[in-house]
């Protein structure tokens, strides 16, 4: 069993949290256009790599917060614990992000508000 | 035609325990009981939400100091503040004084972001004590009871044999376990059948 240490309780069981899956996944906007397939790598593509993982957790059965876990999926250990809408800060965990297929995707660059306030497709 | 409404049961003022009868079980070794327990009925519960601007009021009205440390309680006689996480709080209270605090505390918040819910009949409050409590707990709950770990004035919310639970250590062999009111039942038969080999009073 893994002991997560929750950024707000300190060290508990696994049996108290719940994952969330990936993490660092960004809703395209609506004032950008996008192709349904460019949106499905936004709703239905999910990682599963051997190695470094980016994921969510929450503490479920402690105080219900979510919060980032940088995992190795294959020996379990926990890289880095960061707060949600941060990014990591080991460079281990650091790399995964900015190596990860997802940051090429039209539906990444679609969630950053258009520079122009009429909208527009770019 | 038959008055229906006659026939409806009347749960009013009646407790998450209230099926249950009061039991003794000796301690087999013949020294002392290892655990009494019993149901802190109709206790007032508060959930409280909110950051900033509540420290006054709470103070006021509770007498607490707010807000506790992180897994930790605050009380002042009856009244307790546990904290539950960082923007949420659970104000206990004298039973039947609950809506009171919580218009005194409505009306003397000043910030606008705050949530304040009763939930006294959402949850169960049962109180603990014994020499044997923290033997009995540790044998359904992953955390760390000894009384170094986790001394009195700490609390922690985490699983006690499958359901959730908040744990308030009042002293080293007292503890106030707060469960679902759906779980109290399941909750008291556990702690009766874990507390066999200490012997236990159960106090209706």
């Amino acid at each position: 069993m893994l002991i997560i240490t929750c950024p707000f309780c300190g060290p508990r069981d696994e049996v108290e949290f719940a994952c969330g899956g990936e993490a660092h996944i960004a809703r395209p906007l609506a004032d950008h256009k996008i192709s349904d397939a460019d949106f499905a790598d936004y709703l239905f593509m999910r990682d599963n790599p051997k190695g470094l993982f980016l994921e969510r957790w929450r503490h479920s059965a402690g105080c219900r917060r979510w919060f980032n876990v940088a995992r190795d999926t294959v020996s379990n250990e926990i890289v880095e614990i960061y707060p949600m809408g941060s990014l990591p800060v080991k460079t281990a965990a650091k790399t995964t992000y900015k190596t990860s297929w997802r940051r090429d995707t039209a539906a990444e660059k679609a969630a950053t508000p258009s520079r122009s306030k009429a909208g527009g497709s770019k | 035609m038959a008055n229906l409404s006659s026939n409806k049961p009347d749960f009013s003022g009646q407790t998450a325990l209230a099926g249950i009868a009061g039991s003794t079980s000796a301690n087999p070794d013949g020294g002392a009981i290892g655990l009494v327990f019993g149901e802190m009925a109709h206790l007032g519960k508060l959930n409280l939400r909110g950051q900033n601007g509540l420290a006054k009021s709470v103070k006021a009205v509770t007498g607490c100091t707010f807000p506790p440390k992180a897994n930790r309680f605050q009380s002042a006689g009856e009244r307790h503040v546990v904290w539950l996480g960082p923007d949420e709080y659970l104000l206990l209270c004298e039973a039947g004084k609950e809506q009171e605090l919580q218009d005194s505390l409505n009306s003397m918040i000043t910030s606008s972001h705050f949530a304040i819910t009763d939930v006294s009949d959402s949850l169960c409050a049962l109180s603990l004590r014994g020499p044997a409590v923290r033997a009995v707990l540790a044998k359904g709950c992953g955390l760390d009871l000894h009384p170094k770990q986790f001394a009195a004035g700490q609390s922690a919310q985490s699983l006690l044999a499958l359901s959730a639970v908040t744990l308030m250590a009042v002293a080293d062999d007292a503890f106030i376990l707060i469960c679902r009111t759906s779980f109290a039942p399941y909750v008291q038969r556990w702690l009766a059948d874990a507390a066999l080999e200490y012997g236990y009073q159960y106090v209706a």
